[in-house]
């Protein structure tokens, strides 16, 4: 009886909680997503995991919490103390007490006791086994524990933003191409004229026009370039109003007023076509080896042509979805058409999604360490997975930067591979069997 | 069938734009400036020398740029302010063209700039005119340093300070022994102070007077004011497609050099002069024979192995290959790469089995026989062509067990069986040709994943490679190689996911690309 309750319980349940049931059978599925967490929160921690600095430490009688502060002195929120700054050895700092992160390096931390590839077996010179280079170290006497813990952190950023970007544009594209396909957006003759007249003037006032000035924004800091940045769009987007009222009272002359279709289903189709054709690691290197090494930039760039996956599966999803009953209720009720893509149509359709997401989030990792690897894209300061694993090839004999890092760079690629899977199982249980 | 064929052909066509554009138009956004990476070792025009070396110099430059084609403006038409002037191309150097366009976006007076712009290039000139003597070293060198630092800067107040720094250093007098001959005819030294730039004072007010009429005269309004210029068809993109030489006809003019990418002229590299074609083409043959011998090992094992553990299914031998499979697709080849590199090529591990880099072409001579040099590039090619097979290997296995396995419920199959059919034939007559169609879609996934995925092996063994040469053009910013290559791979790829499409209907016949009326 129990049982039965227990059985209709699951039949009720809605369409999320059949998907979350079904990825749980998935026993490769759910350790990834616990390796995923464990992952996420070095790559969250990895500062108070792998630091020179002290997470708290006194001396002469003063407690300082120089992590903490290195954070607001990031924000421009503060100052970090004089006696603090003068430090540059943490090592050999006389402490009245501490505590020191799990590894006491930071992941650019010159040992030079220990440079020129000193193996983890090997016998270190450090002062107490807390000092160990648990994974050895490089030339430079670098550890590699506190380097991979660090690469975790760009890893993961990489993969997540480059994806978040890529499912901005992918959902966007994909939703308009399913939902109005290629007979259903209709408008009339004279807002698409006026679009197309002041689609060059907007951008040229907006953006070619203040040129001058976000780049030198820009020069003066990241921040007020930004802000320069998303003022050109609010002003694209003002200039863009005014054709699109103009027409509303143009298109009562009939013969602007006439419809005309806009086949959105063929345009973003091509589109993803001629973006799949192109070689797109040439194409990525392309544009991230000519310009200052940026990590921003690898994901905009990586982003920017991982879309098109994202989209072919709303766009289908959309096309299922548009007919359904519900859909029609909406039409029927009077909401306007982005209401009914933005509320209705896309909410029904991210779940498959998700899996495109997780397998984009693995190519995206894996692309970033194979930029990284090959030495471009990523500041000289910044050390990557795909960093370290090239100097394990420069260095033959140092096989610990050989193996760990690119486990690293495999284990990632692959909870996000079986989670990919993991999703797919539990969408469609039909393409398991 | 021909019809689709055509169809899909002019499908090409702007996909190869937009690739074409999108590199060309990086080659114009990247900084670095061509064709002083093709002067680089050549002729420097730096502080020292005379007037003539300068102009030498400049000469230089601008014939080197007009071989390049780098005088031209860069495309069919510009969109810009009103700012702007058409002529901008005409200015010689990349900074210069910065520093203008900057200027410009502020002032919006071109004639004004253009007269400080060329003033300044008097005035930079004029200073080789005085001779270079131990009395006039500093000063001069202070001025043309500070003159080559007013050719990069475009903000006003630095630049009128460097403008004044420029007129205190040349107003400086100088003393020195002058020997003059007196009334008797005795020659007789006294000291002197004198400027012997003296020439040069009124040059650099008149720079200073410009710049301040480029200040007061300033048309801001200008710059909201679009402006579309036509160059027509004499510009660098379309020289580079098509060439500047008449497609039909001869021509006469010496000038016009380049026949254009269409015509296979694909331009003369920056870094050695040589023509493009001449440096890929043995890279392109080493990467073209090592991807077909990789995708004929990645089917020839895959799909008898996939229909192996399809036949076989469930058994510990499917699941214990299942997840061998799966660890191989998730083994980033870069990783295995330089795993391989390290443990197999050195004598650190005593496993030096393998050579670590190169093909050994160096040791093939006409002369070797043909058995020695096969063994030679096998023995050399082994890690490479292993490490990138392994992963499409699993990859493609895993889906013709996958397609094999559907195939097995279908119901035609139970009737087989049912027949009493052998199992071989079912397999290999009934099961094989249906399941073969996921695979051949692969093929078209699999060639860009290839042509990118054999840059990286090619970098790891250090192979001479079309990657290899990729990845220092791109390095070293030689456009025309960089153009070249990626264009090959994009046609390449778009060949590649065409034949997988024409076998796609010939294994199925169900599928035929002509609509039905």
């Amino acid at each position: 009886m129990a049982q039965q309750r227990e059985e209709l319980k699951e039949l009720d349940q809605s369409y999320g909680a059949i998907v979350k049931r079904q990825f749980k059978k998935n026993r490769p599925a759910v350790w990834s997503l616990r390796i995923l967490y464990f992952v996420l929160f070095i790559g969250l921690t990895a500062d108070f995991i792998a630091n020179d600095k002290p997470i708290y430490c006194k001396i002469d009688g003063k407690t300082y919490f120089p992590i903490f502060k290195e954070y607001l002195v990031n924000l421009g929120l503060a100052k970090q103390a004089p006696e603090i700054m003068k430090i540059t050895d943490w090592k050999t700092v006389e402490f009245d007490s501490v505590i020191r992160p799990l590894i006491p390096y930071s992941p650019a931390t010159t040992d030079y006791y220990n440079a020129q590839y000193v193996s983890p077996f090997e016998k270190q010179s450090v002062q107490s086994s807390k000092f160990k280079h648990r994974l050895g170290t490089d030339d430079i006497g670098r550890d590699v524990l506190s380097g991979m813990i660090h690469g975790s952190r760009i890893a993961m950023l990489v993969g997540v933003l480059a994806m978040s970007i890529a499912s901005i544009i992918g959902i966007f594209l994909g939703a308009i191409a399913g939902y109005f396909g290629d007979n259903r957006l209709k408008t009339s003759r004279i807002r698409i004229w006026l679009n197309l007249l002041f689609l060059p003037f907007a951008f040229f006032i907006a953006f070619m026009a203040r040129n001058n000035l976000m780049m030198d924004a820009f020069g003066e800091s990241l921040i007020s370039g930004s802000l320069q940045f998303i003022w050109s769009f609010v002003l694209f987007g003002l200039i863009m109003l005014i054709p699109n009222l103009l027409a509303i009272p143009l298109k009562l002359v009939p013969f602007f007023g006439k419809k005309i279709n806009i086949p959105l289903d063929i345009i973003v189709n091509r589109l993803i076509e001629v973006l799949r054709s192109i070689p797109g690691l040439l194409l990525i290197l392309a544009v991230v080896a000519v310009f200052d090494a940026s990590i921003i930039l690898v994901m905009i760039v990586i982003g920017l042509l991982g879309w098109t996956g994202i989209a072919r599966f709303i766009r289908a999803e959309l096309l299922r979805v548009r007919s359904l009953e519900y859909m029609e209720a909406a039409e029927a009720l009077g909401f306007s058409t982005s209401r009914i893509i933005l509320r209705h149509a896309i909410p029904n359709s991210l779940t498959p999604v998700l899996i495109s997401i997780a397998f984009g989030i693995a190519a995206a990792i894996l692309t970033e360490s194979t930029l990284s690897f090959l030495g471009i894209g990523v500041p000289p300061d910044t050390i990557t997975w795909g960093k370290l694993l090239a100097k394990g090839r420069v260095a033959p004999e140092a096989w610990w930067l050989a193996i760990f890092p690119g486990f690293a760079i495999f284990i990632t690629v692959t909870i996000f591979n079986l989670l990919g899977d993991g999703l797919a199982d539990a969408i469609d249980p039909r393409l398991k069997q | 069938m021909l019809k689709y064929v055509l169809k899909r052909i002019l499908i090409f066509i702007p996909t190869l734009i937009v690739v074409s554009l999108m590199i060309f138009g990086l080659s114009k956004v990247a900084p670095g400036d061509p064709v002083e990476l093709r002067m680089s070792g050549g002729l420097q025009t730096g502080d020292t020398g005379q007037a003539s070396d300068k102009q030498q110099g400049e000469k230089v430059y601008f014939e080197i740029a007009r071989e390049m084609g780098l005088d031209l403006p860069s495309f069919y038409a510009d969109f810009t302010s009103r700012a702007y002037p058409d002529t901008m191309y005409k200015v010689g150097r990349r900074y210069e063209k910065e520093m203008l366009g900057r200027l410009c976006s502020k002032f919006g007076n071109w004639p004004q700039i253009s007269t400080y712009y060329k003033s300044l290039k008097v005035f930079e000139l004029s200073s080789y005119n005085i001779p270079k003597t131990e009395q006039t070293f500093d000063q001069l060198l202070n001025a043309r340093a500070t003159t080559n630092e007013l050719y990069r800067e475009h903000n006003e107040d630095v630049i009128l300070v460097k403008l004044n720094n420029i007129k205190n250093s040349v107003s400086q007098t100088q003393t020195y022994d002058e020997v003059v001959i007196n009334e008797n005819g005795e020659s007789d030294t006294t000291a002197v102070t004198k400027n012997l730039l003296q020439p040069l004072i009124a040059n650099i007010d008149g720079v200073i007077n410009n710049f301040t009429a480029v200040q007061q005269n300033a048309k801001p309004i200008n710059k909201f004011i679009p402006k579309i210029t036509w160059h027509g068809l004499k510009n660098q993109y379309h020289r580079w497609l098509f060439g500047d030489i008449p497609w039909f006809g001869k021509s006469d003019d010496p000038t016009l050099a380049s026949y254009g990418f269409l015509r296979g002229d694909f331009g003369y590299s920056l870094r050695d002069g040589r023509p493009v074609w001449s440096v890929l083409k043995e890279g392109l043959a080493i990467t073209v024979s090592m991807n077909l011998i990789a995708i004929f090992l990645i089917y020839a094992i895959a799909i008898p192995l996939g229909v192996y553990i399809a036949v076989k299914r469930d058994s510990l031998f499917d699941r214990v290959s299942t997840v061998t499979l799966f660890i191989l697709y998730s083994l980033p080849t870069f990783w295995i790469a330089t795993m391989l590199l390290v443990f197999f090529t050195n004598s650190e591990y005593g496993m030096d089995f393998f050579p670590s880099f190169g093909l050994g072409l160096d040791k093939i001579t006409p002369e070797t026989s043909f058995f020695s040099k096969l063994r030679t590039l096998s023995y050399h090619a082994f890690l490479p062509i292993l490490c990138m097979t392994y992963s499409g290997l699993a990859f493609l296995s895993r889906q013709m067990r996958g397609g094999v396995i559907n195939v097995f419920s279908q119901d035609y199959i139970r009737t087989a069986r049912a027949k009493g059919l052998a199992e071989s034939k079912i397999i290999w007559k009934h099961t094989f040709r249906n399941s073969l169609i996921p695979i051949i879609t692969i093929f078209a996934s699999l060639l860009p994943g290839m042509i990118g995925g054999s840059l990286i092996i090619e970098y790891i063994f250090s192979i001479p490679g079309m990657g290899n040469i990729a990845f220092g053009a791109l390095l070293g910013r030689n456009w025309p190689v960089l153009f070249t290559v990626v264009m090959l791979s994009s046609i390449l790829t778009l060949l590649g996911i065409l034949v997988s499409d024409i076998l796609y209907s010939v294994v199925d016949p169900r599928i035929t690309f002509t609509k039905k009326a």
